[in-house]
């Protein structure tokens, strides 16, 4: 008697997160500039505003933590808009009339791989 | 074969204020559509816009205006025109709108949609009039319209 067909169900995930996060640090030619949450959110804003319209500036981007002192924040956008957000970063110049340029050092559609940084790893 | 493949949007200006449509030139159309895509869209949305922009028929006494613009971005200006409120001509603004009638690879099926949409818009102005005078020039264009389709098809057919 031949066996009976085996049935198995494969599941596959193109794109397992809606969300990407990015880890970015802003820094100033010069020292002594401050911004709090609200302010780095505008600059944010406004960096999208200028390169890709009031369109894209309405996109869902979130600010899941900032940090006053060395001006980094871990950044949550949807994943349609990570090369919007990318790319009007990487074009944003000055802020008030100072240089400023967006470092951004991690990028992953996963918060826990945010957690750990093997760049930042101090070996003893 | 390689070549640069255009869209043309025809669309309506649609106002209250009869001045509005006389006052449309090609030129403060066409800066009109650029400051509103680069309002909409950016400088991103803006330069990508521009290349192939153009500003091909434009009528003043119906306000049917046909833009050209590149097919790969013919969505972002089709999405940045209902964003376009109000015409500003010599410090005069009028509220306006624009309407899109039909999207085209060519203006031959541009033209063929319009003809076809003209006769249309004539009969129901036929409907809609109220002054005898007028009824009796409107019949008038419509029976010459009818006659011309006519030769159309039996050339056609």
């Amino acid at each position: 008697m031949p066996a009976p067909a085996a049935t198995y169900e494969r599941v596959v995930y193109k794109n397992p997160s809606e969300y990407h996060y990015m880890k970015v640090c802003l820094e100033f030619q010069d020292c002594g500039v401050g911004l709090n949450a609200a302010q780095f959110k505008q600059l944010l804003i406004s960096a999208v505003k200028d390169l890709f319209g009031e369109v894209d500036a309405a996109l869902p981007l979130d600010i899941l933590t900032y940090e006053e002192k060395t001006l980094s924040a871990i950044l949550r956008i949807c994943s349609s808009g990570l090369v919007k957000l990318w790319s009007s970063l990487t074009l944003l110049g000055s802020y008030k009339g100072k240089k400023c340029a967006f470092r951004v050092m991690q990028v992953s559609p996963f918060l826990l791989a945010l957690s750990g940084n093997s760049r930042e790893l101090v070996l003893d | 074969m390689v070549r640069f493949k255009h869209r043309y949007l025809l669309c309506e200006l649609v106002s209250d204020d009869p001045r509005c449509r006389l006052s449309l030139d090609d030129r403060v159309l066409s800066s009109l559509v650029r400051d509103t895509i680069a309002r909409v869209h950016g400088t991103f949305g803006a330069a990508a816009c521009s290349i192939g922009f153009a500003v091909r028929y434009l009528n003043a006494y119906t306000g049917i205006v046909l833009l050209r613009c590149r097919k790969e971005f013919c969505q972002l200006v089709w999405s940045a025109l209902p964003f376009i409120t109000c015409l500003e001509n010599k410090g005069h603004r009028y509220p306006c709108f624009f309407n899109t009638l039909h999207v085209g690879g060519t203006i031959r099926t541009c033209q063929k949609f319009l003809i076809q949409y003209n006769r249309r818009q004539l009969l129901i102005l036929l409907q809609n009039c109220t002054d005898e005078g007028e009824r009796e020039a409107i019949q008038k264009s419509v029976t010459r319209s009818c006659l011309l389709e006519e030769e159309e098809e039996s050339g056609n057919g």
